[in-house]
């Protein structure tokens, strides 16, 4: 008996039923419902921005905010179907999220170009990257706590994705939360920083999620 | 090539549910398709085998993640695709590490050693007469082409010992082929 026909032997009297992984669209939603619901009692624990509803009439806050929430939904699916060996041979699909992320760069370059006059910058400035940061702990370890638990064969990227899909819920809270309508404050501390958080993504992923 | 894609699609489906028999059917039947993807791939036998069998832990560690209404092959190449890819990166990685032994190899051989009585035959022979365990693992790694971990690998001992003992037969070698 050769090595193969014995490891075989081995793997095949080893095999049990087994519960097949869920569908990469129900483990999205999963993260999706559970990101959206923690960032609701956030909301409600610090309070929704005061001035809401005159923000909610401005064209592009509401572009931004609804590119960046597109960003989170689509992050998530993109990482459940990362979280495959195959991609869940949807291979289109899991690169999706440079859409979102394309409609969003363009949402804030449009609205950095109606901020005229610009808006006072606020007093405060890496308060805000590490409220974010701070925020996002929580949908970050539990994205990589469920990923770890499936086979990616695109771990840096499946890392990368999760990490900027939490990201985007703290970026949201935050967005929804302060009081502050400079565009320039909020480019260079809420999102820059995600171009940061991305590439640490890539780094733990290698580290959390190479099988 | 239908039928033989429904039945891997069904003996996967079997095997999930725990049929072991299946499973053993299905594990022969991959690792008989991946021979041929991983032999034109890599250069030595050996090689190919124990990729293969790590090929076949990671779809056994995998098995979860495939529900068997998708085709199976496109899942199982995946696998393969990441496991050789890990393979081949840790495998230059490796030659990168390790260039320094062989800079080492061609500093103790004297300049003109083409030109000289020093054969490829004559240095074979030398190492023949090395102690047993120094003639293997120069052999494994300069006629086989097998990275230090590699050779430790198959050999049952740990990489630094591998270097280590090629050092001494480095030394050895370059005594006596000065001589």
């Amino acid at each position: 008996m050769n090595d193969i026909e014995q490891l075989v032997a081995t793997l095949s009297s080893d095999m049990q039923p087994v519960k097949s992984a869920p569908h990469p669209y129900k483990l999205s939603l999963q993260w999706i419902g559970a990101a959206a619901l923690y960032l609701l009692v956030t909301l409600a624990l610090t309070g929704l921005r005061p001035d809401w509803r005159e923000s909610f009439v401005e064209p592009w806050f509401i572009a931004e905010i609804a590119t960046l929430f597109a960003l989170f939904i689509v992050t998530a699916l993109s990482a459940a179907l990362l979280a495959f060996p195959d991609l869940h041979q949807k291979r289109l699909l899991a690169f999706a999220p440079v859409v979102p992320a394309v409609l969003f760069v363009a949402a804030i370059f449009f609205a950095w170009h109606s901020d005229n006059p610009p808006a006072p910058l606020p007093e405060h400035s890496i308060e805000c990257t590490c409220s974010i940061l701070l925020t996002m702990l929580l949908p970050a370890l539990w994205t990589f706590y469920s990923l770890r638990r499936y086979a990616s064969t695109h771990y840096r990227l499946a890392g990368s994705i999760a990490l900027l899909s939490a990201f985007s819920v703290g970026a949201l809270w935050l967005r929804l939360h302060e009081v502050n309508d400079s565009i320039a404050h909020v480019v260079e501390w809420h999102y820059l920083p995600m171009l940061g958080v991305g590439l640490i993504g890539l780094w733990l992923g290698r580290v959390l999620l190479k099988w | 090539m239908s039928e033989q894609n429904d039945n891997l699609e069904g003996l996967m489906r079997q095997s999930l549910a725990g049929d072991q028999r299946a499973y053993a059917a299905l594990l022969t039947e991959t690792a008989r398709l991946l021979k041929p993807f991983l032999s034109r791939r890599l250069r030595f036998s050996n090689e190919v085998d124990d990729l293969l069998q790590e090929i076949l832990l990671s779809i056994h560690k995998a098995r979860h993640t495939y529900d068997g209404k998708r085709p199976y092959k496109p899942w199982v190449y995946a696998i393969a695709k990441f496991r050789l890819l890990d393979h081949l990166r840790a495998h230059y990685a490796d030659h990168l590490r390790h260039a320094g032994d062989y800079d080492e190899l061609e500093e103790i051989l004297p300049d003109d050693v083409t030109e000289t009585a020093l054969s490829y035959e004559s240095i074979s022979a030398e190492v023949e007469k090395l102690p047993a365990k120094q003639a293997t693992i120069l052999r494994l790694m300069h006629q086989d082409g097998y990275t230090a971990k590699e050779v430790a690998a198959k050999i049952g001992m740990n990489e630094s010992a591998v270097k280590v003992a090629a050092h001494r037969a480095y030394k050895i070698l370059r005594e006596r082929l000065e001589r």
